[in-house]
């Protein structure tokens, strides 16, 4: 019953590629049961072209596959494309992607955004950790101000490999509560143990990154996490559904 | 055989890790590995800084299962003493330096001497590798380039988005080594062995917090040949530790 809270489908500007028919094979040897796409970002940079592809593509596995909305708050047009993919394409939460769409994430740009996403009720996730654009603590900032809206930040909120973001995260996590995150790449395995330890398993959600991580590897960081049974289940796929408003 | 070429045992309260050997030992052994290298998370200052006494002591009680490298401030002005008290006197087997930690710059200053001073010993030094700076290949690449005698290990392999330029590092310099610790992609670790050798890779874990077991199964699935796997699990580091002496 596991869920991948964070795959991605489509083609990237950087030559990353991955199809639903690839995703389901791999999720399927795996026993993963539904993920949460995102459109990687085109050549092309038309994002709300990617979020229509992407709703095609995952139409035909409604049962398997939901779709995040991906959206680049520069565009004049953010709002109407973000309310087209949630209203028209059926997709189910917003993305946002401040590393590669260039924006910090604790502008206020994003507040008519985080209105529509409170509006429909769909949780938002931010590819987080990286450096100057998505720190745990810029996040932050933009959770204390849409306290009423679920987010999960990728990567644990700290792609760093020195483990000096770890604090930040925690720090993030303590200060606003509806601010989640997701396991891929997490540097640190009692990171994952530590904050489910401090704040439960609901705020930690498997998400692998596939396919810039590998999936295989990356559904064995929740697998061999040492907490209690009740956490696993919920990091494995009782956050993702919550969060979503799936019925168990 | 399983040999893990970065762990560590300490207990620095600056960074939340309390790790001491009995924290480690068990998920050796649950990951069938039979020794690993140890190393603290703080750095000696001087030939009688507690750190090093703590590395001297774990391998004392646990002579069968842990091997002894002693982390350095390099720009500290006992520096080559608590090398070589390390080397002579503790008998340990190498040197980790974390230049992030300590902030110097990896080429030039204490860290040149202290990698010249390693070079006589026939020691390997085991640099913190990443994607911040002092930390990066290519300026580790410069250090090493500089001590062509010294045995240079980058630790991580480059982090999450320098490992490319680790492996380029370690093809263009023959004294460049990789460590696999807790670098998240298993395609790059088959990939650094087909571009490097498997003579040039060695796994590690960074444990405990990377678990040992989930950075063996991250080589597992990298799918090397049984040969590459062995070198690459022990035989590297074996060769690298027979050739250390204790005398200069």
């Amino acid at each position: 019953m596991t869920f991948d809270f964070r795959v991605f489908l489509g083609d990237s500007f950087d030559g990353t590629r991955q199809t639903a028919d690839e995703l389901l094979t791999r999720m399927d040897s795996l026993e993963i049961k539904t993920a949460l796409a995102c459109p990687l970002k085109p050549l092309s940079y038309n994002l709300d072209q990617a979020n229509a592809s992407l709703a095609a593509s995952i139409k035909e596995n409604p049962d398997r596959l939901l779709g995040a909305a991906r959206v680049d708050p520069w565009q004049p047009d953010a709002g109407d494309q973000l309310r087209r993919a949630l209203e028209i394409y059926g997709l189910h939460a917003l993305f946002l992607n401040p590393w590669e769409e260039n924006f910090q994430s604790d502008m206020k740009r994003l507040d008519p955004l985080m209105e529509i996403a409170l509006e429909h009720r769909v949780p938002v996730l931010i590819a987080s950790g990286y450096p100057w654009v998505s720190e745990a603590l810029q996040v932050c900032e933009l959770a204390k101000r849409w306290p009423n809206v679920p987010i999960v930040m990728s990567n644990g909120g700290q792609i760093n490999i020195t483990g000096l973001g770890q604090a930040d995260a925690t720090l993030a996590l303590r200060q606003a509560p509806n601010l989640h995150v997701d396991t891929a790449g997490v540097y640190r395995q009692d990171f994952i143990e530590e904050t489910v330890g401090e704040f439960g398993g609901e705020r930690v959600l498997f998400g692998s990154g596939a396919p810039y991580f590998d999936q295989r590897y990356e559904v064995k960081r929740v697998l061999f996490a040492k907490v209690d049974q009740a956490a696993r289940l919920a990091m494995q796929s009782g956050n993702a559904r919550r969060l979503l408003g799936l019925k168990d | 055989m399983i040999i893990d070429s970065h762990t560590h045992i300490d207990e620095a309260k600056t960074f939340g890790w309390i790790d001491p050997p009995e924290a480690l030992l068990p998920l050796m052994d649950e990951a069938g590995v039979d020794k690993a290298i140890v190393m603290t998370y703080r750095d000696a200052t001087s030939p009688d800084d507690p750190a090093l006494t703590y590395v001297a002591d774990a391998v004392e009680r646990y002579p069968d299962r842990l091997i002894g490298y002693v982390r350095i401030h390099a720009e500290a002005p006992l520096a080559i003493a608590t090398l070589d008290k390390a080397l002579q006197t503790h008998r340990m087997m190498g040197i980790k330096l974390h230049t992030v930690s300590y902030v110097g710059f990896p080429y030039f200053g204490g860290t040149l001497r202290v990698m010249r001073r390693a070079a006589e010993y026939h020691a390997p030094v085991l640099f913190h590798s990443g994607d911040e700076t002092l930390a990066l290949p290519q300026e580790i690449a410069e250090a090493a380039r500089l001590c062509p005698e010294t045995i240079v290990i980058l630790g991580h392999m480059g982090g999450y988005f320098h490992v490319e330029a680790a492996i380029r590092v370690a093809k263009s310099l023959a004294n460049v080594l990789l460590d696999t610790s807790a670098m998240p992609y298993p395609a790059m670790i088959k990939r650094a062995v087909e571009e490097l050798g498997a003579e040039k890779v060695l796994y590690a874990s960074d444990g405990p917090g990377c678990v040992p077991i989930l950075e063996v199964q991250k080589v597992r699935l990298a799918g090397l040949s049984a040969r590459d796997e062995a070198q690459v699990f022990c035989g590297n580091i074996q060769r690298i530790l027979e050739g250390v002496s204790h005398d200069v």
